[in-house]
């Protein structure tokens, strides 16, 4: 292992720690916990499954990011100070809730209506909201990293997170057992949400912009600098700006109607968008010069 | 009960790196990294310029943010301020190492022996850490504890290093820091570093 010059040298520097592995978790686990949370809301239990195995997969990766993955269980002792810790509860609540939630309209267990199946909606509920923002959370308090330090996070996240869900949903819906899914109300929806993206990410680098030294040039990178094109070109043109015009101009009619291949072409897009974003903002997180 | 701290004088630290072979050698540290180390810039311009030294470590922070990121409770501080990793706890997640902004953190990855295949019988006896996990500045808290100032001090040739008990108003460190000639790093972060520097 060799150590790296800058290293040595006074001045703003990046952070190599996070990856791609955490990287896919953010989009992962966002994901799946927006996919289960859209399902609980369309009353489909078989895309909540595909949300919990989506949040599943995204988990594993994070744990093969971990140094020493097998005393991941350690993270669960510190709730009342750590967001990682408390991402750990939100995850397993929403797995073990989740799947309590969706067993009955898979055909096991148990009877919905009860007072218990409310109780366990509620939980599965919150605990998908959670696992959206916390991350946002664990990234939003770090007075190291001023890119990140922004309020804003667990909102853009949560936003974010429901859009890929939906988008994800989208494109599973042919493989999808029972009714079929509504696709121009989904397409609808999305046009809201990659509004609130752009306008929350545009609002964000805003804020940043005159923030500290690091923040600015995270900024400087994003928007003139090495990740310019993926930025500009990736998350707000292909990611956000032309499925929002294409989704506009075509669905936006009372009478339209959905063609499957010009909705997954769009859910495409927005997730490279989604997942690019994630990327760039663990990619751009850079610390504070010394002095 | 006393709150170790450190001062170092920047206009006398000639950038030798000496407190960083020291550190190396005291603690055993794995192959790229660095417990303590000295950071440089260039400043001014032709016929002006010049480097300037910092030497670096972990500051024992009054608030350290990794102890508060910290899942495991792996980072802890005692109670004489040392801030400190019990290795058997870091699950390696490197979340104090995001939260951290002085960088003074190493991420012990793998392939960290100097002799690839085997430690040393030195690395054996010194190491309590494994692969897998985070390390950093002890504040050489086996030396502290016997009484002694850590490797970096003693072995600094222009001894611009200060080791001491910022609670002890009659110590050389509590009173650099009252006379307002020490300064923290980054204090606009909030986490009250217990390392200081003078000059400039």
């Amino acid at each position: 292992m060799a150590a790296r010059i800058d290293e040595f040298l006074i001045g703003v520097k990046p952070q190599r720690e996070w990856g791609w592995l955490v990287i896919s978790y953010l989009f992962l686990g966002g994901a799946g916990a927006g996919l289960f949370l859209i399902s609980l809301y369309m009353d489909h239990a078989w895309a909540g499954l595909l949300g919990l195995l989506v949040l599943v997969l995204g988990t594993l990766l994070l744990l093969l990011d971990l140094g020493r993955p097998e005393r991941f269980w350690r993270a669960f002792f510190r709730p009342w100070t750590s967001w990682i810790s408390r991402g750990c509860f939100f995850i397993t609540l929403m797995v073990l809730f989740g799947a309590l939630q969706i067993a009955p309209g898979l055909g096991f267990l148990w009877e919905s209506g009860s007072a218990l199946g409310s109780v366990i909606k509620a939980v599965s509920v919150a605990a998908a909201v959670l696992v959206m923002i916390y991350t946002g959370f664990v990234l939003s308090p770090s007075p190291a990293i001023p890119f990140w330090n922004s309020a804003l996070f667990p909102v853009i996240f949560f936003v974010y997170s429901l859009l890929a869900g939906i988008d994800i949903l989208i494109l599973a819906s042919p493989f999808l057992p029972g009714a079929p899914l509504d696709l121009v109300s989904l397409e609808r929806l999305q046009i809201y949400l990659a509004l609130a993206c752009l306008l929350l990410v545009l609002s964000h680098l805003s804020v940043m912009s005159s923030s500290a030294v690091a923040a600015r040039e995270s900024i400087r990178l994003l928007t003139r600098g090495r990740w310019g094109l993926l930025f500009l070109g990736g998350v707000i043109v292909a990611g956000l700006v032309v499925p929002l015009a294409l989704s506009w101009a075509v669905l936006w009619k009372s009478q339209a109607q959905a063609v499957f291949a010009f909705t997954v072409i769009l859910a495409l897009l927005r997730l490279f968008g989604d997942y690019l974003f994630r990327f760039l903002v663990i990619r751009v997180g850079l610390y504070d010069p010394l002095l | 009960m006393a709150r170790y701290g450190m001062v170092i004088d920047l206009n006398t630290c000639i950038g030798c790196n000496a407190c960083t072979m020291a550190c190396k050698a005291e603690h055993a540290t794995p192959k790229g990294i660095f417990w303590a180390k000295v950071l440089e810039k260039e400043v001014g311009k032709f016929p002006a310029a010049r480097r300037i030294f910092l030497p670096v470590l972990c500051n024992h922070c009054k608030n350290p943010i990794c102890q508060e990121v910290c899942p495991t409770g792996a980072t802890y501080k005692r109670e004489d301020g040392i801030v400190l990793i019990d290795y058997d706890m870091c699950i390696g997640c490197r979340s104090c190492m995001e939260a951290c902004p002085y960088g003074p953190r190493a991420f012990y990855e793998s392939d960290g022996a100097y002799y690839p295949g085997e430690r040393t019988a030195y690395e054996k006896s010194q190491q309590d850490f494994s692969e897998g996990v985070v390390m950093k500045c002890n504040f050489c808290v086996e030396r502290v504890d016997q009484g002694l100032d850590p490797a970096c001090v003693v072995t600094c040739v222009t001894e611009c290093r200060v080791f001491g008990d910022l609670d002890d108003p009659q110590s050389e460190v509590a009173r650099l820091v009252a006379d307002k000639k020490a300064r923290p790093l980054l204090p606009e972060k909030g986490l009250e570093p217990s390392v200081f520097y003078v000059g400039s």
